[in-house]
């Protein structure tokens, strides 16, 4: 799998999760991704409700995060 | 926080919270006993009927209590299981609730047809269709009042009429409209009318089903003789009696929070507007006051509801992921949003607590994010 760093830090090879959370809040065709404390900070919001949001997600069955 | 999904619930409202406070401590009797205990709680639950029947214009011997809109829709609903097997055709519409769609579905697995009634792009059910799908064998015809989606209010008195004319009962899922706008079961003729009180500021996990007096339902459930022998079960008195407090306090203040709600509508899509947002609002002319249904072109309305979650504001989602794609609602499909805008669908839904503030910044917070 191709790896993909922060578009804003450059921190390397951020996970799945990341991934799958920055497709359900900026949309499923971004083409850049933040790390964790990178999309917290842009959505001015936690790291801990940003995984709050992945737990939930996960439950429901979302794909992108399994 | 702030709260704009009012029509999934509503805050309980005080005066109500304080009508149901003495049902639960000291006034705990069962009203169905003879000794001077239960009384408060047979007079209370009589009080609750003929209080609720005056707001709906309807007689307190047509008000059967239950535990919310989803039981009164499947009452209704699965009552033709006990028609004579000739006529038990249900007309429908695609745009109901899943609590008289999945009601349907579980009909026809029953061998009992069902038709789902089209609906016009403001998702009105046409007088023509369903004058077209009422034949002989039909012989319960149910439409919702208001819709919960995208708020528009049906035809119901004249639906009705073309039903009775046929000879099909009518019933409505009312669940979005009671307390929010006038009802009169009299003049709108409808059989069976479906009602939950947390749409309303009552509680949670009660409700009620207007019956027309004549209309012999078979019963909900089987015991003892509570609700004139149609609804076994100890009534939940002190829910009843918040919900009846609830009720009366909506209906005496519904011309100024009606006022009050358009008001809010205007100044958020005045501010949409403003920023040239390109989107669509749904539902027709006549629609619930405060429910502002629009599809955004190119938007993503679940992740639209996530972005303003973070922002700690409330609202819905017409779309939804179903763990890989995303679904657009059975009520958006309905009233064919282009595809460009449907996934971009999002309720906000105003109530008696929200205030302009609210509504500018919900506005601006959307602005933010699709702008951003």
């Amino acid at each position: 799998m191709k790896r993909i760093d922060c578009v804003s830090c450059g921190r390397q090879d951020i996970d799945k999760n990341t991934i799958g959370i920055n497709k359900k809040l900026l949309g499923l065709e971004v083409k850049n991704f933040y790390c964790m404390d990178c999309l917290a900070s842009y959505l001015n919001t936690t790291v801990e409700d940003l995984n709050e949001k992945i737990e939930e997600f996960k439950d429901e069955g979302c794909k992108l995060f399994e | 926080m702030i709260y704009a999904d009012n029509a999934a619930t509503t805050k309980l409202d005080t005066d109500a919270l304080e009508a149901m406070k003495p049902y639960l401590i000291e006034e705990y009797g069962n009203a169905s006993q003879p000794y001077f205990f239960a009384k408060p709680a047979k007079k209370a639950l009589a009080a609750a009927r003929e209080s609720i029947a005056e707001c709906i214009g309807a007689d307190p011997e047509e008000i059967y209590f239950t535990s919310g809109g989803t039981e009164s829709d499947n009452w209704a609903v699965k009552s033709v299981l006990f028609f004579s097997s000739g006529t038990r055709r249900v007309v429908t519409s695609q745009l109901e609730h899943h609590a008289v769609l999945n009601a349907c579905h579980s009909l026809e697995k029953l061998r009992v047809p069902v038709d789902y009634l089209p609906v016009d792009n403001n998702g009105i059910v046409g007088i023509s269709d369903l004058e077209a799908s009422l034949h002989e064998d039909a012989a319960l015809v149910s439409i919702m009042l208001a819709n919960n989606e995208i708020g528009t209010i049906e035809p119901i008195q004249e639906l009705c009429n073309i039903a009775h004319n046929r000879g099909a009962l009518f019933h409505t899922d009312a669940v979005q409209a009671v307390g929010h706008i006038p009802i009169d079961v009299r003049a709108l003729g409808v059989d069976m009318l479906a009602a939950s009180a947390h749409k309303f500021n009552g509680m949670k996990g009660s409700g009620f089903l207007y019956i027309r007096r004549g209309v012999d339902l078979h019963p909900f459930s089987d015991g003892g003789s509570q609700e004139y022998g149609k609804r076994a079960g100890t009534e939940n008195i002190a829910a009843i009696v918040a919900m009846a407090a609830a009720l009366k306090k909506n209906c005496e203040r519904m011309e100024e929070s009606t006022r009050k709600l358009h008001s809010l509508e205007a100044l958020f899509l005045d501010k949409l507007s403003g920023a040239k947002l390109d989107y669509i609002r749904n539902g027709s002319n006549t629609h619930l006051p405060g429910n502002i249904n629009i599809s955004i072109k190119g938007a993503d309305g679940e992740m639209l509801l996530h972005r303003l979650d973070l922002k700690g504001i409330c609202i819905s989602t017409g779309s939804a992921c179903d763990t890989v794609n995303t679904q657009v609602s059975h009520v958006i499909k309905a009233i064919h949003v282009p595809e460009e805008y449907a996934k971009g669908t999002i309720r906000i839904t105003f109530g008696a607590d929200n205030t302009e503030k609210e509504a500018i910044v919900i506005a601006n917070a959307l602005i933010d994010i699709l702008k951003g």
